[in-house]
């Protein structure tokens, strides 16, 4: 079986700065990858290059074995290359609802339709009302966004990834500004992902990486330093190296 | 803990909130058409003195309902949209003159071409936004007013064109010295741009378009491009703006050069503002009463009407920062409570 996510000999360059070095990783259908490292490694980077916000310096980028090195973001948005952003980013002024229906209407390119009423395109309401109930959003829908609380931001920003049928997710720190106690909702929400859709999830939470991935990759200064389970990562001492003193609670 | 508390209210509170508020403005949005019909009708038997001045509120109401589409759902910030509405008015008034004088043909006309300026001028400067964008639009209107004012030969330049003589509405109804005709015409294409309008908002296109303007950069992370919905909303717009371009010319006879000019964009600006942007009702509300309020100043203080204008700007600035139309949102809270 061919890789749905296939990196080879990835780089990025600024200015003679070597932010990316050549990254190599795969990721199958189903998989759930955690991707780790200290500040400044070059995750954001990565994600960036991966999900076309960046132009890599060299190196190709796959996905179910399409070559989509030079297309746009939009264009691999299109073919299932899905991320959430690390600080919510939300309409502000619209609703839940709205947002689901959106990103629905988006995938289903139909929002050139100018004379269609929203409420009445078929299937879309029971559509987003699956959307709603996946992530617990139902009691919210009709509520502007600016008024949600932060948790439930966080679980729309899935939503609104879920609505547009992934292959691949890129969560970017899903449970980034949402307090420890209420982590375990967006965790919850992970668990329900589709088992066919392949994850890659940025994150700092330890506990989160620990419980929701089963291989871990970590980078450290731009380079793929290891790669594997929870176990075989918190074993390996260079992963300790490269968290020493830039971290007090290193993967134990 | 407490931290947390506030979080859980907050949490709780929106959804009772919202339950009703978007009910009772839907039923309050149905009622608007209707009730802008009978204001309508009641005007015409009530003010038939006045026919001249509504029938150009209706169709300033058009005009100014263009810019709410492009400015109040699409975030466009515009000083041109007179470039549409003139070209439109032109448009119609040429082929008035020199080749058909069906109105609604008339009509149609000057809604292709204030559609097309806007479509050609839109995708050459809307990938610039803000400021630079608001002086790429007043750009466009003083090109085209020049373009206008040179061609002498078709648009009569700086004396404006007259000679615009349509031919009776359906075949039955002739465009009565009175004005009656006129302003029933001018009303009811407003009410059906209005319905159309309403339409467009609500339309899947229509939740894009709110999407590119709060966030173009998380519209296109959804797969949208956020630059196309901007330019076919704009032509849109430009289409409504042509119309009434070419309804001011059919009803009053005469287009003149102010007609494609910076101020009468900002004119727009100003109503719109005044109503509320961002609500159709707002485009009409604030036409009315800027209108009005013009015409009863003008005639008592020829020369410091401005000033009034400009106060009663300034009063709903500070006092009702939504416009005129935010009134409702506050009797619907108010109901609440």
């Amino acid at each position: 079986m061919t890789a749905l996510l296939d990196v080879q000999g990835l780089s990025k360059n600024f200015d003679g700065l070597q932010v990316s070095a050549d990254i190599t990783l795969a990721l199958h259908p189903g998989e759930r990858c955690a991707l780790i490292g200290p500040n400044g490694a070059g995750k954001t980077t990565f994600v960036n290059l991966v999900t076309g916000v960046l132009a890599p310096s060299s190196g190709t980028i796959r996905l179910a074995g399409q070559d989509v090195t030079r297309l746009s973001a939009q264009a691999r948005v299109r073919l299932g290359l899905i991320r959430s952003f690390q600080v919510a980013r939300l309409f502000r002024s619209m609703t839940v609802r709205e947002h689901l229906e959106l990103a629905v209407l988006e995938r289903e390119r139909k929002t050139f339709r100018l004379f269609a009423s929203v409420r009445r395109t078929p299937g879309l309401a029971d559509e987003v009302a699956g959307l709603l109930d996946g992530m617990g959003l139902v009691p919210v829908a009709d509520t502007a966004v600016g008024a949600l609380a932060y948790g439930q931001q966080r679980l729309l920003e899935i939503a609104l990834a879920l609505a547009l049928k992934p292959k691949l997710l890129i969560l970017d720190e899903p449970a980034a500004g949402v307090p420890h106690s209420e982590s375990h909702r967006i965790l919850d929400a992970l668990d329900r992902l589709p088992a066919d859709l392949a994850v890659l999830m940025i994150e700092h939470d330890m506990d989160l990486v620990f419980r929701f991935a089963k291989r871990i990759v970590v980078l450290a200064q731009g380079r793929l330093l290891c790669s594997g389970t929870a176990k075989e990562i918190t074993a390996d001492p260079r992963v300790r190296e490269v968290y020493l003193g830039s971290r007090a609670n290193a993967p134990h | 803990m407490s931290g947390r508390h506030m979080g859980a209210v907050a949490a709780d509170q929106p959804p009772q909130v919202a339950a009703r508020g978007p009910r009772l403005r839907r039923t309050l949005g149905g009622a608007a058409v209707p009730l802008l019909a009978a204001a309508g009708l009641a005007a015409f038997w009530l003010f038939p003195n006045d026919l001249g001045l509504m029938t150009r509120i209706a169709a300033t109401a058009l005009y100014v309902l263009s810019l709410d589409l492009v400015l109040g759902f699409g975030g466009i910030a515009t000083l041109g949209q007179a470039a549409m509405f003139g070209t439109g008015a032109y448009a119609a008034g040429i082929a008035a003159v020199h080749l058909v004088s069906d109105p609604l043909v008339l009509l149609a006309v000057g809604g292709l071409a204030g559609g097309l300026v806007a479509l050609v001028t839109g995708a050459l400067i809307l990938h610039a936004r803000g400021l630079t964008l608001l002086m790429l639009t007043i750009a466009v209107v003083q090109i085209v007013q020049e373009v206008v004012n040179k061609a002498r030969d078709l648009t009569g330049g700086s004396d404006g064109l007259s000679g615009i003589e349509p031919s009776p509405l359906f075949g039955l109804f002739r465009f009565d010295m009175f004005g009656r005709t006129s302003y029933l015409f001018a009303l009811a294409v407003l009410l059906v741009g209005v319905l159309v309008a309403r339409r467009i908002v609500r339309s899947p296109f229509g939740l894009a378009c709110r999407g590119v303007k709060e966030d173009p950069l998380r519209v296109a992370a959804l797969g949208g491009s956020p630059r196309r919905y901007l330019v076919t909303l704009y032509a849109v717009a430009g289409v409504f703006a042509g119309v009434a371009g070419a309804l001011t010319a059919v009803t009053s006879g005469i287009v003149g050069l102010d007609s494609v000019s910076f101020s009468w964009s900002a004119e727009a600006l100003v109503m719109l503002v005044l109503g509320g942007a961002g609500r159709l009702v707002g485009a009409i509300i604030g036409t009315v009463a800027f209108m009005t309020i013009h015409h009863v100043m003008a005639a008592i203080d020829p020369f410091h009407w401005m000033l009034f204008i400009g106060l009663f700007l300034m009063g709903t600035v500070l006092f009702l920062p939504g416009g005129i139309a935010s009134l409702a949102d506050r009797f619907i809270k108010g109901n609440r409570a």
